[in-house]
Parts: structure tokens; sequence; C-alpha cells
């Protein structure tokens, strides 16, 4: 299956890339921010006494290619979330590959595939699904600063969960801000996904996110 | 009815169409041969004949009056003295100024004329038939009055209906006198479109005086070309003096719209589940920034584009100034046409 993942993506990259003008350039996004995990599926709730609720800081990064309206990424999150309590502690990891294009200037459209674990001392719940991502950028002020609201869903989605994985679906809005004669681009972004177990009442996991990133190069 | 009798009628018939078809100059000038041959009879005959002869189309003057001259000329070498007094009274109430060619006629004929032309009292008026002027710039109507012997008349216009315009002469005329109408009323206004009468009329009316004459006269402003008005400044050429207040909302409404999405992200994608307030500092975050770009991007006025208008609105008032003045003068020279019509005696209505 990741084989044929792999396939696929290269073969929506590749036609992007080709018709494509111009060299490409490079771009980096480094993030830092806070996650809440809610989770009530049934490894996550651990213990069985309703759901869980995870919480902490996490760092990620991402770097792209971009070939004028087109570009593919790879994408990395890491961070250690704990409860109130400090009795559940996990350690989140997201993975992502992307193939992007942007039709037009306000409008970016993605595809690839997107890894989320959650790894304890004694097991990982693994998450693997294809998402397709739609980005709508408002600018506010021309060139400094720009709104956006991204929303995703999962195509296809896998969980090593006894009901198996269910729809997935989310979505992330923030603002841009452009600082005048700075080579990085500062972002503010909120976001929000929710997964379900298929499984009637094995419940779902809801992660929300909140992160400040700095960006490098023409993203 | 026998052949001899259709014969004469159709020849009576054919000779009087024969007649008539001769026209007046030509029975003139038949007249004028006999005269000159002595044959006097038949030269006051056709003479006559040429006097009445197209009386409906109306004779020319010029004709008229050398008909006559001859016919009294003749008249009086018949014998026919009251003929011949009659013929040149008839001549001096035609034309006050027509003088018989002493090269032509005998002493006793011009003297004679003279004799009638002291006794006939005629006055008449000669205008040429267009007239373009322009008043107070240049040009004049200008009329001949023609007396035959002195008189004193007023030389007035009017309009058709009789009210007064303006009078032109009043004294004597010995001969002729020329009179001008500088195309304005008594009040120095410019004529109005319209027909006038331009009357003759002696003073003191006597039963043996002269007979008022008119002359209709058709005038008719004929204003010049004048210079359309600049076309009216809009944008473009004007250059926008502020900045549009469409950006500015849309910043605003970018920034609340994306905000208020942020917020809502939860309800529409993670039904039932309790979200954090994080949602809430990002909205508060965006919707803020919206407020700044509404700020930054608010209508401001484009100072360069305020002093380009400037000089385009000096630039289109003095071309506005110029074409005003322009049409004025030109307008001041407006041209009046006055076509005469042919002279009558006032108070007989059309000749």
């Amino acid at each position: 299956m990741r084989t044929v993942a792999l396939i696929g993506l290269v073969a929506l990259a590749a036609p992007a890339v080709a018709r494509s003008q111009g060299r490409p350039t490079l771009a980096f996004r480094g993030d830092a921010g806070f996650v809440w995990v809610r989770s009530d599926s049934a490894p996550a709730g651990v213990g069985g006494a309703g759901p869980v609720r995870i919480r902490g800081p996490v760092l990620g990064g991402e770097g792209r290619l971009v070939f004028s309206q087109f570009a593919v990424g790879v994408g990395l999150l890491s961070g250690t979330l704990q409860n109130a309590g400090q009795t559940v502690k996990r350690d989140l990891i997201e993975g992502r590959l992307l193939v992007a294009a942007r039709p037009v200037p306000w409008l970016e459209m993605s595809v690839g595939p997107f890894v989320r674990a959650y790894v304890t001392d004694s097991s990982t719940e693994r998450w693997v699904f294809w998402q397709a991502r739609a980005r709508v950028d408002a600018p506010i002020v021309t060139a400094s600063l720009t709104s956006y609201v991204e929303l995703w869903r999962a195509l296809s989605s896998q969980v090593n969960l006894v009901g198996g994985a269910g729809r997935v679906q989310g979505g992330e809005a923030g603002v841009v801000y452009r600082p005048p004669q700075r080579p990085y681009v500062l972002r503010l972004t909120y976001r929000v996904d929710d997964a379900v177990v298929r499984a009637v009442g094995s419940g779902s996991e809801t992660l929300e996110a909140i992160s400040l990133a700095v960006i490098v190069g023409g993203w | 009815m026998t052949r001899a009798t259709v014969c004469l009628a159709l020849s009576l018939l054919l000779g009087g169409r024969v007649l008539r078809a001769q026209s007046a100059s030509e029975l003139l000038g038949q007249g004028v041969r006999h005269y000159q041959a002595l044959e006097y009879d038949a030269a006051a005959a056709l003479l006559e004949q040429s006097l009445g002869r197209d009386s409906a189309a109306g004779v020319a003057d010029s004709l008229r009056a050398r008909a006559l001259s001859y016919l009294a000329a003749t008249e009086l070498f018949r014998g026919q003295r009251d003929s011949a007094v009659a013929a040149f009274r008839q001549l001096v109430l035609l034309n006050p100024h027509y003088r018989p060619d002493e090269l032509i006629f005998p002493p006793q004929v011009t003297n004679l004329f003279q004799e009638v032309r002291r006794a006939t009292r005629a006055i008449a008026v000669a205008v040429p038939p267009v007239t373009e002027l322009r008043p107070r710039l240049e040009g004049f109507f200008t009329a001949r009055v023609l007396a035959s012997s002195l008189a004193d008349v007023a030389v007035t216009l009017a309009q058709e209906d009789g009210t007064p315009v303006r009078e032109l002469y009043k004294g004597t005329v010995a001969d002729s006198v020329v009179v001008t109408w500088d195309g304005r009323t008594a009040a120095g206004a410019l004529a109005d479109n319209g027909r006038y009468l331009l009357r003759v009329t002696p003073r003191s009316p006597t039963p043996d005086g002269p007979r008022a004459r008119q002359v209709l006269l058709e005038v008719k402003q004929e204003p010049p070309d004048t210079l359309p008005w600049p076309p009216d400044l809009t944008t473009p050429p004007l250059l926008p003096e502020r900045t549009s207040g469409a950006p500015a909302f849309r910043s605003l409404a970018a920034g609340l719209v994306v905000g208020a999405a942020a917020v809502a992200l939860p309800s529409l994608l993670a039904q039932g589940k309790d979200a954090t307030g994080a949602r809430f500092a990002v909205g508060a975050a965006v919707g803020i920034s919206g407020f700044v770009g509404f700020f930054a991007r608010k209508p401001r006025p484009l100072e360069a584009n305020v002093r380009a208008n400037a000089s385009l609105r000096e630039t289109w008032k003095k071309k506005l100034e110029a074409v005003r003045t322009e049409n004025a003068t030109r307008l001041r020279s407006i041209r009046l046409v006055v076509r005469a019509g042919p002279e009558t005696i006032a108070g007989r209505g059309s000749p």
C-alpha cells in the first residue's frame, strides 16, 4: 500500500514539476505550538474512565520544493503530551508528504499521505490517511498581512485500533505576517482534526493545536 | 355650313392664337420699327398691344417704361396730345426717375415729358433683391427713394401687422435719396426673423399728391457657427483624488470572516467535542488583523493626483473661457439676410 501511495504521489508530482517553468526554490517552515488531544477511543482512553485529555508543546517543521505554481513537501511534528495529573503520557509524532498546486493565487490544493502516531512505552496508536486539502488565502493588507482558511478530509484512512478508522477531517485558520524587508514570514495558526473510530461506541480523537511558525523562502 | 365658312372660322381662330403667341417685347419691337418708319397709327396699335399683353404675368418695368415712352411720342406725333400726356403720366408713376433718351426722342417729346413730370407727383422705392449685413459690423440695407418732383416723405420700417419698428428717414426728396438700415430696431435690438414693410409715405398727403409705396422685406437671422463646449472633465482624464474605500472593507471582511472561521472550526469539523479556548486567541488575532488592514487601507487623499487634477482643471477652465469668448464674438457677428419683394402701392396689399 505504501508503495502504491508513493508511486501515486510521484505520479501526481511529476507532471506538475514538468509543466512548471523556472528554477525551483526551497522553503522551510518551523513550528512551535501547543497541542490538545481529547481521546475517547479505547486505547487512548487508557484506564477506561471516560475521555482522556492530554496536552503539551510540540515542535515541527516542513520543507517544500516550489516549482512556480506547484510544490512538493515533507513535514514532521513531534511533542510529548500529558494529562493534567501527569498520569498519562504520550509522544505525538506526525509526518506528511504533499503535492500542492496553486491554480489561482488565492487557492492552494494539495494531496498526500499523513501519518499520526501516539506512542507510549507499551503501544503505538497509528493513523495513516490520505488527505485532500484546500486552502483559501484572503489578503488583509496586500503583501504583508494575509489570512487563510484550510480544510481537509481523508480520502482513505487506517488505524491500528479494533474498530478501524472512520471519517477523518480537519481544518485550520490563521494569519500570515510578512515583516517589511525581512527574509521570513510569521504565521499564527489554529487547527483542529477529528478522527472517528468506526466501531460503534469506540469514540473519536480530536486534536487541537495552536502554533506560531516562521517561514523562510517562497512558500 | 360651306367650306369657305369653315376656313374663315379656322383662320380667325388660328390668327388670334398666333397673335397672342407674340410676346410683349416682340410687339414693342414691331411698334418701335413702325414709329421709326413714321407709321404712327400702326405703331400706336402695336405699342398699346404690347402694354396690354402679358398684363397678368406683369411686363418688365423697363419694357413697360420703354413702351410708354414710344407710345407717348407716337401719340404726340399723331396729334393726340392728351393721350401722350396720359402715357407720360403712367410712365412717371411707374418710375419717377425715368427719363426718355434725348438722343432718340426729339425735344418736343422730352419737353412734354418734363412738363408732365413736373405736374405728376410720384414717389417710388428701389431696393436690392437680397442684402446680407452684419449689424454693427459691416453692411447696410439700402433703399433708394425716388421722386418725380420735390416730395416730403417719411421712410419707415414696420412689422407686417403694422407695428412700427423704426423710422429710417424723414425729409424732402428732390430727385432721389438713399436710405440705409443697420438691421436694428429703434430700441437697438437686432430685428427678429419675420416679414417687414418698408414704407415710403408722403408726410402731407393730398388727393393729387404721390401715393405711398411699400416693399415687403423678409428678414432672417443667420447665426454663425459656434465652437462646441469642451467636454466635461471626468475620470479619466481626471485622476482619482482619494484611494478607494473598497480595499479597506475587503481587509476588514477578510479578517473578520477568517477570525470567525477559526472560532467556528470545532463546531463545523468536530461537532459535540469540547474545544479549548485556543481558537478564540487565534480568531481574535485574525480579527484584529482585519481592523489593522482596514485602518491601513482606509481612503486617503492622493496629493500627487490632486495636484495633477488641479492643473487639468485650470487648463479646462481656460479652454472653456476661450470658447465662451470666441462664441460671444461670433454671435455678435450674426448675419442678417434681407430679401425684398416687389414694390407695391401702400394699402393695396400685394402687387
